[in-house]
């Protein structure tokens, strides 16, 4: 990689230009400002009183915001954990050289994340309808003795908001293993056949550490994705939902920024939210030590 | 950009992009003279038409909002400068919203020197006042009371040969028409239950809360979560959706689910509020006929028989364009009897305006309640209705109590138990709970608390 | 050898079946909700999929004197419609014989008159529900937030990749940070600077912020770095070509791919944005779809029908947009994480 250096002066700073203006604006300048701003108790943006720290030690203090933190870290590693490993296994299955309609099958796992989660809450909100919906339908005829109602929306809010993910992230993620497999070198799979190791040995030395980095891309994309879920369950819940089942970091901080309008206390929740995700961040690129 | 840079999809959003742009500048975007308006409930909107019609100068634009995105827009029209209506209509819950910030913020207009020149405070009941009522200030010109009945399938009862005029108490109600639940499949679940009772909705909750003497708050505004009426009520309450003892059951409002449910018999007897009665008749329609009202049984002999719920109040924004217009409108559609007749003939609400209580009109026979008089059973009860403090922190209180009433039923069903004296520790204990909740984020909203000191 | 290859085939197969099954549950939530779009009112919930004719089918004599008129007269001709069955007793006493399990209800042929373009007629009318000012809301709102922030990223990229300057390094680094900020941190203190500047309630206020993400940068800055030779951008110089020629017209179809992935990345996000303009925006008639719509479940909360009819004119855009740029899209999606 090699730098121009016959260039004009101005030319680099031109082309960073309307990038770093609108970068500094809208985003390092509300940053910093949030830092003031959460040491205030405010109503809207035009009162507030100066607490200090108090925000801070509130959030703590809350048993809502620990009800989020819980919520938000079961849904995050059902996303790891379920989502992943279907995304995986799917794409294996595509990759097979002897099947066809690649493109196809892609286009139709893909699909659904291009549906708003506006959308997908509004469609979920039907599906999971406690006696009429169609999961619970087929859940009956499936299962004999299934209950005439099950309340996923008022009781099982986790597993239906896992359902809904599952939905939507599972064929996201496929694209990105697929891809990755895509671009092992099939002599080596088929060098550790002749080897004679069976399909578990060739997945656990030979794609498992080709696919190492896409792997620990999408994790981390899973995990910073998943600790910010918001409008599913604010949708198909209309909040929170009884007893906060479905309430989660980012609804906390709404709640408590526009509907309790302490902007404020929710600037604190942010940097609550984004010093965790920054150090999720900095012990992913201590593990797999990727340089970016 | 040149095009060969630009693949066809890309192409294609640049072109949207020009395209959209143009027609966006081009259009304009309405500019409506008069009065706005705004409302969350469908039938209001439907009823006042006619009058919004009828208003010549200034006009009036009536716009129907729901009601997440109505709380959202005026919140940030009162806080933040975006536009604001003329007039509003809040719900109560909606309202403690914007009682969370110091008293100056509070985006409404305070209606008492108005209200006192032109002697209208006299003229409505009183304890329809309290809810938008604070620091002395009166936030909005009420439009209800909203009593509450038992609205029961007349049908089912009556051909079990039951006379509902036997039931005076809640132990009564339960006793006489528990036989009336049945298992129509026989899959060992009941297919018809006697009340619309549950732990997720505060409908029932705070009526029956409210009947009992009981309320999220005390008279001084103070959380009162944990007072032992309270805790009688939530045992109660577990004790009828738990266990053989149940009778409760979810049956969703504004619901196809919930009014298929109705329709079928799912549910023999709904708690009422005078709105609710007629929302029944517009959603549930294919019930005219097998419907009838009775009071509420009773806590104790002698007791009250009705209750309170929601309710609304018509506001003038601060930010106004047209205050003066605004309130003359608003005097026009909630004093007077014409809108009353109107607003008791479509939506089945009663007037809170004491003049209008002797009209004819709430005493014609309604056919959907099998020939009652449904406004004059309502007004009868007018005098029993509780107060209500308002409060800001009235939705944290109710998701607390709901969360309480969650929690007690699922430690009494874990330590298999159901009769109400079983039940009163458990019950105890959460609302113990609720209230060290509600007390610690109330200690900590500095605008409401400004006189105290951090020690 | 026969085993091997039967082992071989098998497992084709096998595989083959459970993509079916997999792409099968993909698709049923779309086909749900073409159906629940286009199911009357009277039938929407009879049915989860395709309505059907319904034939009465007596299960049990009755004891009641009432229902047993239900008995008499369906009982001549079993299995009779239910409409015939009501017009001849009443639907009333049909439904209670059917809620005690005294008849039962059997589908027959597809009931084609029970399903009809209705709820889309209503929508595009234009008399209850702004549909086609929100939908020109949307398009605006993502494509000309698409079109810029595409540009200013692809520029930035540019510069930071290929060119040699003071602040090169640090301008890279606070990129990179950007990337693992997460957006609702900015949520209130963006909402009180747009309350400052005067932008709330304005498509400056909600496309703005959207024209400057630091993921947009760095993906161009990645694919630049490799897909730009210097030597080229050198000699075209020397040849007289201007910066911004150069930049327009050599640069960007070297990038071509990742322009589209990521006009098409931002557009998407934009379309399926629901807080930012739900905070932002308050005057209905600039709401984008995505907020219009979740609305409407406020207001029509009961006609179902038409929610649906709704959703599906609102994800149908993107899904054409989608089927346009489908290659590009997932190339420049993996592309980040392939070549990390």
């Amino acid at each position: 990689m090699s730098l121009s250096r016959t260039h004009p002066s101005w030319v680099p700073y031109f082309f960073i230009a309307p990038f770093l203006i609108i970068f500094s604006v809208f985003m390092v300048y509300p940053l910093l400002n949030s830092i003031s701003l959460s040491a205030f108790q405010s109503y809207g943006p035009q009162f507030s009183t100066f607490v200090g720290l108090d925000n801070f030690k509130n959030v703590f203090q809350d048993p809502d915001f620990w009800t989020a933190v819980k919520n938000t870290l079961i849904y995050s590693c059902a996303s790891v954990m379920i989502q992943l490993p279907l995304a995986l296994g799917l794409a294996m299955l595509l990759n097979r050289p002897d099947v066809k309609a690649k493109g196809f099958f892609r286009l139709i796992f893909f699909s659904p994340a291009l549906v708003g989660l506006v959308f997908v809450a509004i469609l979920f909100g039907l599906l999971l309808g406690a006696r009429d919906g169609l999961v619970n339908e087929t859940l009956r005829h499936v299962i004999p003795g299934f209950p005439a109602e099950f309340f996923w929306l008022q009781r099982y809010v986790m597993p239906a908001l896992i359902l809904a993910s599952l939905w939507i992230y599972v064929g996201f993620n496929m694209v990105y293993f697929l891809a990755a497999l895509q671009s092992i070198n099939r002599d080596q799979i088929e060098a550790a056949m002749i080897d004679g190791a069976n399909a578990l040995q060739r997945f656990v030395h030979v794609i498992l550490p080709a696919i190492k980095p896409v792997a620990g891309f999408v994790v981390l994309l899973s995990i910073i994705g998943s600790l910010q879920l918001f409008e599913l369950p604010f949708i198909l819940l209309g909040g929170a939902g009884p007893e906060n089942r479905g309430l989660t970091l980012v609804m906390y901080l709404y709640q408590n920024g526009f509907e309790q309008n302490d902007l404020g206390y929710a600037s604190a929740i942010g940097w609550i939210l984004a010093i965790f995700l920054m150090g999720i961040a900095i012990v992913h690129r201590r593990l797999t030590r990727e340089e970016l | 950009m040149l095009p060969h840079s630009l693949s066809p999809g890309s192409f294609t959003i640049l072109t949207l992009a020009v395209v959209s742009s143009f027609f966006i500048f081009l259009r304009d975007d309405p500019q409506e003279e008069g009065l706005e308006f705004w409302m969350f409930a469908k039938n209001h909107y439907v009823m006042y038409q006619e009058e919004f019609e009828k208003a010549k100068d200034p006009k009036v634009n009536g716009d129907l909002i729901a009601y997440g995105a109505m709380e959202r827009r005026l919140l940030s029209g009162v806080l933040s400068d975006t536009p604001v209506p003329d007039l509003v209509e809040v719900q109560l819950t909606m309202a403690s919203r914007f009682f969370s910030g110091p008293i100056e913020a509070v985006g409404f207009t305070d209606l008492r020197p108005l209200l006192e020149a032109e002697g209208l405070d006299k003229r409505i009941n009183p304890a329809s006042f309290s809810p938008w009522t604070r620091e002395g200030r009166i936030f909005g010109l009420p439009h209800d009371m909203h009593p509450v009945m038992l609205g029961y399938r007349a049908d089912i009862v009556e051909a079990a040969g039951i006379d509902v005029n036997e039931i005076e108490t809640w132990e009564d109600f339960v006793r006489i028409l528990t036989p009336l639940m049945r298992d129509f499949d026989g899959d060992g679940t009941l297919d018809r239950y006697l009340l619309d009772l549950w732990e997720t909705d505060y409908f029932g909750i705070e009526m029956l809360l409210l009947q009992a003497g009981g309320w999220y708050f005390d008279r001084t505004g103070a959380p009162a979560m944990n007072s032992d009426i309270n805790i009688k009520v939530l045992a109660t309450m577990v004790h009828w959706t738990t266990g053989p003892s149940r009778i409760g059951v979810n049956v969703p409002r504004f619901d196809a689910e919930g009014n298929r449910m109705r329709l079928e018999g799912g549910v023999i007897f709904q708690f009422m509020p005078d709105w609710y009665a007629g929302v029944m008749q517009q959603d549930v329609p294919g019930l005219a006929g097998k419907m009838k009202m009775m009071p509420l049984p009773a806590w104790e002999p002698g007791g009250r028989r009705t209750s309170c719920t929601g309710g609304t109040m018509l506001s003038i924004p601060r930010r106004a364009a047209k205050p003066e217009a605004a309130w003359e409108f608003a005097k026009k559609l909630y004093l007077g009897t014409e809108v009353a007749e109107k607003l008791y003939q479509q939506a089945m609400i009663v007037s809170p305006v004491i003049d209008n209580w002797d009209e004819d009109f709430y005493d014609e026979p309604i056919p959907y309640y099998s020939g009652q008089p449904v406004g004059r059973l309502y007004l009868e009860l007018a005098p029993e209705i509780p107060q209500r403090v308002p409060s800001a922190f009235m939705v944290m209180a109710q998701q607390s109590m709901i969360n309480a009433f969650i929690r007690t039923r699922r430690n009494a069903r874990e330590a298999g138990v159901h009769e109400v004296e079983d039940v009163l520790d458990l019950a105890r204990a959460e609302l113990d709970a609720a209230q060290t909740l509600i007390e610690n984020k109330m200690r900590r909203n500095t605008f409401l608390n400004p006189m105290e000191e951090q020690p | 050898m026969m085993s091997m290859k039967f082992i071989e085939r098998s497992s084709q197969v096998m595989a083959y079946v459970l993509l079916t099954v997999c792409a099968c549950i993909t698709l049923v939530p779309f086909i749900w909700l073409g159906f629940a779009a286009l199911r009357n009112p009277e039938v929407y919930f009879d049915f989860q999929f395709i309505p059907r004719v319904r034939h009465v089918q007596m299960m049990a004599a009755p004891e009641d004197s009432e229902l047993r008129k239900v008995w008499t007269a369906v009982l001549p001709s079993d299995g009779m419609e239910i409409s015939a069955a009501a017009e001849l007793v009443g639907a009333d006493l049909v439904n209670r014989a059917r809620n005690e399990h005294l008849i039962e209800y059997r589908n027959g042929k597809v009931a084609w008159d029970m399903m009809s373009l209705q709820y889309f007629r209503r929508l595009l009318s234009g008399n209850e529900f702004p549909f086609v000012r929100s939908f020109l809301n949307s398009v605006f709102y993502a494509s000309v937030t698409a079109v810029f922030a595409t540009l200013f990223c692809a520029m930035g990229g540019y510069a930071l990749a290929k060119f040699e300057f003071k602040c090169r390094t640090l301008f890279t680094r606070i990129v990179l940070m950007a990337l693992v900020i997460p957006g609702s941190l900015l949520l209130a203190p963006g909402y009180q600077l747009l309350f400052k500047l005067g932008l709330l309630d304005s498509y400056w206020g909600l496309i703005l912020p959207g024209l400057a993400p630091a993921f947009g940068v760095f993906l161009f800055r990645q694919s630049m770095l490799n897909a730009v030779p210097t030597e080229l951008m050198e000699s075209a110089r020397i040849d007289g070509c201007g910066e911004i020629r150069l930049f327009f017209e050599m640069i960007l179809p070297m990038v071509r791919p990742m322009l589209g992935a990521f006009l098409l990345i931002t557009f998407l996000g934009c379309w399926n944005n629901f807080i930012g303009p739900q905070i932002v925006l308050q005057t209905p008639s600039k709401f984008p779809l995505a907020v219009a719509i979740a609305q409407l479940k406020g207001i029509y909360s009961t006609e179902y029908g038409l929610l649906m009819a709704g959703t599906i004119l609102s994800i149908a855009p993107v899904m054409a947009l989608f089927l346009l740029l489908q290659k590009e899209f997932i190339s420049g999606l993996t592309s980040g994480a392939v070549k990390g």
